[in-house]
């Protein structure tokens, strides 16, 4: 919370800052041709030497079990005491991420961003004492990262570019949230099973790669990007690296607005085993004893991770300048689970994107005059 | 001694005269924004199609003072100042001001007669798809544009969009109509 503090009153304090740079907006972009979808990591960067904001939230359900690529239904694996089954079965997930970021163009070439968020997470469960919601809260691991643009066939209004993503994901998340809520008294002050857990626990490098296109109206792409972890945390594992792939087509058919449709993939590992502290106090197991089976597929480190691709639709307008809203919604294709775990139903996500103009920025002082026609 | 009472007097009228009205001419382009050149050029001569496909030179304005104005059809700011471009051409066009708009739009021919028709634009706009003239002029950000005197020489840069009708813009174009 002390962070989200930090970061809120920092982007009042550039704003405040800033307002005496009333920017000069007459002037169009310096290096147009480079519009992404604001929900793809490194969409949205800012003009140079300005700063831009984005907030967004997003919510994500979550509703039924897959397995590999076949769907199961509850009552396939509990809940019960019965071998082979587990004594709680999630049903669904309610997950809501409230998400800020900050950007800053140093140069035409190089952007540096912060992006941090706060999720809130309810998974209606089904257990052998009876249905309850787990809930958990908290921030995310907090993503700092730098983007070089090292190709461009033109810097006004460039049709190809090629950018190299690198960064960081610092662990500002936890990994030790407890259970508050479950219907059997012992199980309460007990560690949550691993996928509601907001943070890594580990320092994880980001590596990616962006390809953008223009071709008015359309603006087109694509943008690779991983988080690996290679590190264990303080719990003694570490959760899978992530890979993703965002492939998008952008056409404007409004001075104020465009439509987009993106296909994501995305790729993910599952984690590497079973919390320390779980592994002591048997908080995940039957009877809370280690040497016993899982109490639900939730606490199974191999139940996590998997293959999917989803498909997005979404809008962008500009009401006025420096201004962008966006909303998204995003729809599975396929997924290919390491179950069973819960997939995904659908994902809505709404984004505000505010560009602030510093003096230093071309769009408050105007472009140079050029010296070789004699100014 | 007349003779020199005569040069002495002209010599001083001149030293007044000659900063005031480089002041004046200083102080209406600074109004709108203009920088000034540090030495004069002649402006980078180019021969481009309308969208009909009439082929307009530079040279063809020689004599006339002349404001080039760089824009694209996906340029915001740019469409903003079109109107007002069209208004100063059907007040000072006469008076020996051209206008003309350069489309930086690659193959969007369509489009830009599209805007011609909307914004009922009477002043030459000429169409640089493969982006060379744009690139002699060192253009960076859109709109930019350039006042160009009599003599054909660069007078001034501008970058940004203008209310091109105004009192000041209308001062501005009455002094690049005397500089020479």
């Amino acid at each position: 919370m002390k962070l989200f503090k930090f970061i809120f009153s920092a982007v009042l304090f550039i704003l405040l800052s800033s307002s005496a740079a009333t920017a000069y907006i007459g002037l169009c972009c310096a290096h147009c041709g480079g519009n992404m979808p604001l929900n793809i990591m490194g969409g949205g960067i800012p003009e140079t030497h300005e700063y831009r904001f984005k907030i967004s939230e997003m919510y994500m359900s979550m509703d039924g079990l897959r397995d590999g690529t076949d769907e199961k239904s509850t009552s396939d694996l509990g809940p019960s005491t019965a071998a082979g089954k587990f004594r709680g079965v999630p049903k669904s997930m309610d997950s809501y991420m409230t998400m800020l970021g900050g950007a800053y163009s140093f140069t035409d070439n190089f952007a540096a961003m912060i992006m941090g968020g706060y999720v809130r997470n309810t998974m209606s469960m089904t257990t052998t004492a009876g249905d309850y919601d787990m809930f958990s809260q908290g921030l995310t691991d907090t993503k700092l990262i730098g983007k070089y643009r090292f190709y461009h066939d033109d810097n006004l209004a460039p049709t190809k570019q090629l950018s190299v993503v690198g960064g960081l994901a610092v662990p500002t998340g936890r990994i030790t949230i407890k259970n508050t809520n479950h219907p059997t008294k012992t199980m309460r002050g007990k560690l949550l099973p691993l996928g509601m857990q907001p943070g890594s626990g580990t320092w994880d490098p980001i590596l990616g790669l962006t390809f953008q296109k223009s071709a008015d109206p359309f603006w087109m792409g694509a943008n690779f990007i991983t988080t690996q972890r290679w590190g264990l945390n303080d719990q003694d594992y570490k959760k899978g690296s992530e890979y993703a792939l965002d492939l998008y087509v952008m056409r404007q058919f409004n001075e104020k607005a465009l439509a987009s449709f993106q296909l994501n993939g995305k790729a993910w590992g599952d984690y590497s085993d079973e919390p320390k502290t779980g592994k002591e106090n048997g908080d995940c197991h039957a009877m809370l004893n280690s040497t016993r089976e899982w109490m639900t597929p939730l606490c199974d480190p191999t139940n996590y991770g998997g293959v999917n691709l989803h498909a997005t639709v979404g809008m962008q307008f500009q009401p006025v300048p420096l201004h962008v809203a966006e909303l998204n919604l995003s729809l599975p294709l396929y997924q290919n689970l390491n179950g069973p775990q819960l997939q995904s139903d659908f994902m809505l996500r709404l984004t505000y994107y505010l560009e602030v103009p510093t003096k230093k920025s071309r769009r408050y002082k105007g472009f140079s005059a050029p010296k070789q026609l004699g100014f | 001694m007349n003779a020199i009472k005569y040069y002495l007097l002209t010599f001083i009228f001149l030293q007044i005269l000659i900063p005031i009205s480089v002041l004046g001419h200083e102080d209406s382009f600074a109004k709108m924004g203009v920088v000034s050149p540090k030495n004069e050029k002649i402006a980078p001569n180019f021969i481009l199609e309308t969208v009909t496909g009439e082929k307009i030179s530079l040279k063809d304005f020689k004599g006339k003072a002349v404001l080039i104005n760089f824009w694209a059809t996906w340029c915001q700011p740019c469409k903003n100042e079109l109107p007002s471009m069209q208004r100063i051409y059907e007040i000072l066009g006469s008076e020996g001001v051209e206008v003309i708009a350069i489309s930086i739009d690659r193959n969007k021919k369509e489009r830009v007669e599209q805007y011609i028709k909307n914004y009922n634009l009477t002043f030459p706009i000429l169409l640089d798809p493969s982006q060379k003239v744009r690139k002699d002029y060192f253009i960076l950000g859109l709109p930019t544009s350039y006042l160009i005197g009599s003599d054909g020489k660069l007078k001034g840069f501008i970058s940004g969009a203008r209310e091109w009708d105004s009192n000041d813009s209308k001062e501005m174009f009455s002094t690049l109509m005397r500089l020479q």
